[in-house]
């Protein structure tokens, strides 16, 4: 029986839980806001989650400065009779210009005052469109119209879209792909990584000479950062210089050598080369790992049993590394589902992946809003993988 | 003790002034690494000209895709790391309509400036709701470049004048591969990156002619008048084949005319330029001042320097650029150093300028358009399907 944590111990837990709720959770927390929100950071009626009323003060400043000014200009050429409601009109556009031009970037609204502002716009709207036939050459009439129409939106409203952005990805075939390439590209990389790892594991794992060597060189490519990699082997793929596909043509693989780099099938053996090259020995490290602790005395036992070498893999190392290999599978799996930087580097962008995907949407085209459902589907996605992994896989551990 | 601090405050105050009339305000200038000396030479001279401010130029990457995402998750946090902006002509809607830069008539106005006086192609990128956000860094368009020591002189003649079809240089293209040293026919950019869209507007007459100009453009791809891996090149590959003599035509930005001289193998007398036949993608590079800036005046001035004759004999001198300013394309100064300027193919392409589509969210329209012409060119998908992707990228 467990005894119950008293406060004062809870005491010295609550830095580390605080650390966790500010650095893990907030930022989850906040990527599944954003895809309650139609948030474009290009777009300054939709730059931040807006949930009512809002202004733009520096841009509705911003455009009373314009039109004030222009009236100003204009006013010298006016008729006599026109000049009273043009003064004053200016006269209240650089008031509403001091009132806002040193506010806060966006300022709450009462239904009063937007109602205040909605009506000062209309205003001027009549004005301007009263002087348009006498005076087609007023900057105002010229200008005016447009600034009207900016300061129009400088009256932001709520851009709360509920679930519409989830409703959208279940139509986005582009999506769909993203989906389908990632799959493809860790299925087939997790999956030749494990046998290679595990090959390369049980050589490591021998007692031989010069061994220490061997682990050392079988580590060289988990040990080059990834966009280094990349770059190797986009030399190595490239269509006029690249040894691997001058390599690859010559045996008859693909037709011609710049097919590597250039089209979807191509691109997507290439990053499944150059991550398989890359991680498998991070693979092999983590097996390696997992056949040291098994008991030297069961191979003893076996071998004096009559047992053959493949007997006693697949009846003792396989079941005995069956952790360790859950382990290995699991990360392994993860990362590559999250592949980005060694797609971004070797072919800017295809296959598209899901990172891929998600870092046009968020930061090639500024939509937040819709970005960040891509990355909530990745995260789903990726629950759902550990969760099959552990289920399938892990079920004994977890009993034990 | 109150005299004593009035004193000490006085004092301190008279140092704060000779501190800061020692030592100029720096203004941080946005812009990606120049292959010619031109811009730090332009800097410099305004540097020397005045001694109010001092600019400093922070290096940006030169791929275009990435220097824009550095450029907006600074501007979108608020930050005023950097005062000038040099942008990419299909930035500007989007970085005025996102708030992050300054509308600048009142400072061109007050410092008597008109802005009819600019290129004009430059300007109207930089217009936004009525409010002017720009001058021109430089502008720039695309030509064809040949080598005139292998094409026939009836070709010649043909290239310059504009009177030929996309079809007849593919010909000439082919005819002339592997003459005078050469290795190809001709280059140009078809990777997955902006350069696609500025050929593919081009090859289909600013999108006149969809179809019909992608197969064209399909047809060069796969010719074998082209390097096999066309399709894995930008501006950068492009000027360096055509630089080394490598190949006898190319299509490339002004700049290359700079490069020829600067690094060439091949001289300048080996190559003319003509216009290309779809016309000629506007391209080119603006100037703007960041929202938060603390020091728009600062910003201003060294923009107006750059805008004024001073500066763009400089960049015309030193580097070959275009000069913003149009009463200077016909300044004698400048057309004496700029053979460009005199030639007839320069002027021809000058007339038949294209613009991209124009869209305050360009960048998605771009992206959209991308990814419907690159796989076709590369093979994985059919013209029928492209074009209803690119109709349908072009009306969004």
């Amino acid at each position: 029986m467990q005894r119950r944590m008293t406060w004062k111990e809870f005491l010295f837990i609550l830095p580390l839980l605080l650390l966790v709720l500010i650095f893990s959770l907030y930022p989850i927390l906040s990527s599944f806001v954003y895809t309650l929100f139609d948030y474009q950071t290009n777009n300054q009626t939709k730059n931040a989650l807006y949930t009512g009323a809002t202004l733009n003060a520096s841009l509705y400043a911003e455009d009373c400065e314009y039109l004030a000014h222009y009236l100003k200009k204009d006013l010298a050429t006016a008729e006599a009779a026109d000049q009273p409601t043009l003064t004053a009109l200016m006269e209240t556009l650089v008031a509403q210009k001091e009132l806002y031009a040193n506010s806060k970037q966006t300022l709450s609204l009462s239904a009063a005052s937007e109602q205040e502002i909605s009506a000062l716009i209309e205003q001027i709207r009549d004005t301007v469109t009263s002087l348009a036939a006498r005076y087609p050459d007023f900057r105002v009439v010229t200008k005016g119209p447009q600034l009207l129409n900016e300061m129009e939106t400088c009256l932001v409203s709520s851009n709360y879209v509920g679930l519409a952005n989830y409703a959208r990805l279940t139509a986005d075939t582009r999506f769909g792909q993203a989906v389908g390439n990632t799959f493809e590209f860790t299925v087939i990389s997790v999956a030749v990584e494990l046998v290679l790892g595990m090959a390369l594991a049980l050589i490591m794992n021998k007692a031989m000479r010069g061994i220490g060597l061997v682990r050392t060189t079988a580590l060289i490519p988990w040990a080059i950062p990834t966009a280094v990699s990349a770059l190797i082997w986009c030399y190595l793929y490239d269509g006029t210089s690249g040894v691997v596909a001058a390599l690859f043509t010559r045996l008859g693989l693909i037709a011609s050598p710049e097919l590597l780099l250039t089209t979807q099938g191509g691109t997507m053996f290439s990053a499944i080369l150059a991550d398989v090259w890359k991680t498998t020995p991070y693979m092999a490290l983590l097996l390696l790992a997992g056949l040291q602790v098994i008991d030297r005395g069961l191979y003893e036992s076996s071998a004096i049993d009559g047992a053959g070498a493949v007997r006693t893999f697949t009846s003792i190392t396989l079941p005995l590394l069956k952790p360790s290999m859950l382990v290995a599978l699991l990360f392994r799996t993860l990362d590559a589902f999250r592949v980005y930087d060694l797609i971004a580097v070797l072919t800017k962008g295809t296959p598209e992946t899901l990172s891929i995907y998600a870092y046009k949407m968020m930061i090639g085209q500024s939509n937040y809003g819709y970005g960040s459902v891509i990355v909530v589907a990745m995260f789903v996605l990726v629950a759902l993988i550990a969760f099959v992994y552990v289920k399938v896989l892990g079920a004994e551990l977890i009993r034990e | 003790m109150k005299k004593l601090l009035s004193i000490l405050l006085a004092l301190g105050l008279a140092l704060s002034v000779t501190c800061a009339m020692a030592e100029p305000v720096t203004i941080k200038f946005a812009a990606q690494a120049d292959s010619t000396p031109a811009t730090q030479a332009v800097i410099d001279a305004f540097n020397a000209s005045q001694d109010q401010y001092k600019v400093e130029w922070v290096d940006m990457t030169n791929d275009s895709g990435a220097m824009r995402e550095q450029l907006t998750t600074s501007l979108k946090a608020g930050s005023a790391e950097y005062d000038v902006l040099s942008l990419d002509v299909v930035w500007a809607g989007e970085f005025a309509a996102s708030g992050y830069i300054q509308p600048l008539d009142m400072m061109i106005e007050d410092a008597g400036l008109n802005v009819a006086d600019f290129n004009a192609g430059s300007m109207a990128s930089g217009l936004y709701n009525g409010k002017e956000y720009v001058l021109p860094f430089f502008p720039d368009l695309g030509l064809l470049y040949f080598r005139k020591d292998i094409v026939s002189e009836e070709d010649a003649a043909k290239l310059v004048a504009g009177t030929y079809t996309w079809d007849d240089l593919l010909t000439m293209a082919e005819k002339y591969a592997g003459q005078g040293g050469t290795t190809t026919g001709i280059v140009f950019q078809s990777s997955l990156y902006e350069g696609l869209i500025c050929n593919a507007n081009e090859f289909t007459s600013n999108w006149t002619d969809i179809k019909g100009g992608l197969e064209t453009m399909k047809k060069f791809t796969s010719s074998k008048a082209v390097p096999s891996n066309i399709l894995n090149y930008t501006e950068g590959e492009t000027a360096n084949s055509f630089i080394k003599g490598e190949s006898v035509f190319a299509r490339n930005w002004p700049y290359q005319w700079g490069a020829i001289k600067s690094d060439g193998t091949i001289t300048t007398d080996q190559v003319a330029v003509a216009p290309l036949p779809g016309g000629s993608t506007v391209g080119g590079w603006l100037l703007a001042i960041n929202k938060n800036s603390v020091n728009p005046e600062g910003a201003f001035a060294f923009i107006q320097y750059l805008n004024s004759e001073e500066g763009q004999l400089i960049m015309s001198e030193k580097g070959g650029y275009l000069p913003g300013l149009n009463k200077m394309l016909t300044d004698e100064r400048i057309t004496k150093a700029d053979e460009r300027l005199s030639m007839v193919g320069f002027q021809n392409a000058l007339k038949t300028t294209i613009a991209r589509p124009v869209s305050a969210e360009y960048s998605k329209v771009s992206d959209a358009l991308q990814q419907a012409i690159y796989p076709y060119l590369s093979g994985s998908s059919d013209i029928d399907a492209t074009v209803t992707a690119v109709e349908a990228a072009l009306a969004q």
